[in-house]
This record gives C-alpha cells, structure tokens and sequence, in this order.
C-alpha cells in the first residue's frame, strides 16, 4: 500500500545528504516521517534487504540503498534472491 | 541534411569505475570502438550532440515522471557518483535546439516533457567521456524513462526519434545524436549478472539492418525478459527512428561479465554526407 513512501524514503536517503544525515542518526525517527506500515518501517529499520526487495522496492533504488553501508554483492544477491531474511 | 553523425553505445559504469575487472582483450576491444567512434564524430565537425538517454532515478522520482524529457538547461553538471572516475564537468546546453525539438514534437503528435535543470550520472557522462572528453560541445540531453514501468512503447519511441531526426535534417548546423544504454543487463535485481548474449546480438543486426519495424514491435516483455537495464534500449530504438532505416554497423559486442552486462557499439558512417570541402 504505501510502497510509494517506502521508495521516497530510499531515494531521499540516497540523493539527499540531509535526509542521509538523519538517517545514519536514526533510521526509527527518520522513518516516522514517512507513512509507511509497521511491516515496511520494521523491514527498513532492521535493514531486512530480502524483505525490503520482496516488498518491491526497485533495485536501483535498493541496491544504492546498501551501498550506503557497504553491503558486498554477494550478499546483496543472496538477499534478493533468498526471500526475507 | 545536416545530421553530422550518430552512434548508440552502452554506458556501463564499469567502463571508466571498474575498468580493470574486465579481461584485458573484451577491454581493448571496447576502447578501440570507442577510439573509432570518437574519430568519426570528430571528423565529422558536428556543432552540438543530442543525447537520447536513460533514468536512473537521478533526476525524477515517481511523484512526476514522463515517458520523455527533453533538457532546456544553459549548462548541465555531472557526474553524480563520486566513484565513478569521471571528472565533473560542467557541460553546455543548447536550449535553442531543445525548444525546436520540443515544438516540432508537439506539431507531429508527440508531447515530451521538458526541463530547466538536469543532472547527468554514469548514463551520460561515461559515453561523453570517451567519445567528447573535452565536454566542450554543447548538448541536448533526452531522458527516457526506461525504469518506472510502464516504459513506452518502441513503437512510441521510434515515432519520436523521427521528430528528433527530422530536426538534426533540416537544421542548419550539423547535429550529432548518441543513443546510450543497454544491452541485457539487470542492475540491482535478482537475475544480476546474467548476459543474454542472443538477445543482445539479435537486437544489435536490427539495428545494424535498420528494421525499424521490427524494433518497433520489440514489446516490453522482451525487454524484461532481458533484464530491467535493456529497456535502456528503447533510446536506440528512438536512434534508429531518427535514422529512418539506414543501415549500420554493429562493431563492438563484448559480454562483459565483470561489468554485468552486454556491451555493445553501433556505427552508422551512412548517417550523413560527407562534410562539404569548399575552395
């Protein structure tokens, strides 16, 4: 439903450095600046790839979102690839 | 005539940010297209490059987002990515030429968006960088949205490339174009890696064959089943509409698994006369 909130989110944290900035400070109060359901902020605060990706985030959007934390591919693809975590 | 000269090539950020992951043969390989490609557009004299490009949600999001956006900026920046090994640039802009080509699509049935400011990421900055490194003609950029689905039709696509060529034909200064993207490829998603080398050949002699009805029935299920980044082709097909069935020649195909994708290069040296020698 608001997977649309769930993609603005990541791709202001990716494009924005105040956004960025605030995230990395907290991503629980970041994320309550968005209307996102429980299952999509808890996914996002837990940083559950697998789930984010099943949800349906768009891969150039999450794929720079893990690059953020230096995610290697190979763990990126098994995520992606291996469902929820 | 004044179409100076075209090109489609990929744009693969491993190509200038991960260059030395790729075997040294598919490498020179590319270079060496790429050093072709470049002498041809600077023999050709061409005064300004129109760029038929892709999105990757440097620019637009989906609060507002159009098939085709047509850049009307005095200057562009780029590149976004701090990683990619391309100098920032700051590269000039022909809002004039933008203007013709918005009005003259608006007259022929086919309403693009337009923009005063754009940035450029590894989509149009890594071509520039090879084949116009002195980032010193001025460009139109074109943005097609080939990630937020629905894309448009090749069909669309190639009707609008049609505009863009009547344009660069009956302008009077010689108007470069270079389609960027593709081949299959599949960033960020789960087939990642996977290189459809029959796909990527198959699409390459069409272009090669100037079929434009062919690519113009590419639908977007083949494209998918190529990976998410071969929508980025739709820009060749818009290229190949531009061209109006002149043939080509596809001169590099590389399947770079490194790069995680199909890298490919077409010539098209029939696109226009050879410049005039006056004396």
């Amino acid at each position: 439903m608001s997977l649309y909130a769930l993609q603005k989110l990541i791709r202001d944290v990716n494009r924005k450095p105040a956004c960025r900035d605030a995230y990395f400070q907290s991503a629980e109060t970041f994320a309550a600046g968005y209307d996102l359901s429980a299952e999509e902020r808890a996914a996002l605060v837990s940083m559950n790839v697998g789930e984010l990706y099943a949800m349906g985030v768009h891969g150039l959007l999450l794929r720079p979102f893990t690059l953020l934390r230096q995610m290697p591919e190979e763990d990126y693809l098994k995520a992606i690839r291996g469902g929820p975590q | 005539m004044t179409l100076s000269f075209a090109c489609a090539v990929s744009h693969a950020p491993g190509m200038t940010a991960w260059a030395e992951a790729a075997p040294p043969p598919q490498r020179d390989c590319i270079n060496g297209g790429f050093a072709r490609l470049k002498d041809e557009l600077d023999a050709s004299r061409s005064e300004v490059l129109i760029l038929l490009t892709s999105e990757h949600w440097a620019n637009f999001f989906l609060d507002h987002i159009g098939a085709f956006c047509i850049g009307r900026a005095a200057a562009y920046r780029g590149p976004i990515e701090p990683w990619l090994k391309v100098d920032k640039a700051e590269i000039k802009g022909d809002p004039e030429l933008a203007t013709e080509l918005l009005e003259a699509s608006y007259d022929e049935g086919v309403e693009p968006s337009f923009a005063y400011e754009l940035e450029f990421d590894h989509g149009t900055m890594v071509p520039l960088h090879f084949l116009a490194p002195r980032m010193d003609r001025p460009v139109v950029p074109i943005f097609f949205n080939t990630l937020a689905a629905p894309q448009p039709s090749a069909k669309r696509c190639l009707a609008f490339g049609r505009v863009v060529g009547k344009v660069a034909a009956r302008s009077p200064r010689r108007i470069g174009i270079i389609a960027t993207g593709g081949l299959s490829h599949d960033p960020g998603e789960r087939h990642h890696g996977v290189i459809d080398i029959e796909f990527d050949r198959r699409f390459m002699a069409a272009m090669a064959g100037g079929e434009v009805r062919r690519l113009a029935r590419y639908s977007r299920a083949e494209f998918a089943a190529a990976g998410a980044g071969a929508f980025e082709l739709l820009s060749w097909v818009a290229l190949a509409g531009a061209l109006d069935g002149r043939k080509g020649e596809a001169i590099v195909y590389e399947a770079v698994k490194p790069w995680a994708t199909g890298i490919g290069m077409m010539a098209f040296p029939d696109a226009a006369p050879a410049p005039q020698v006056s004396g």
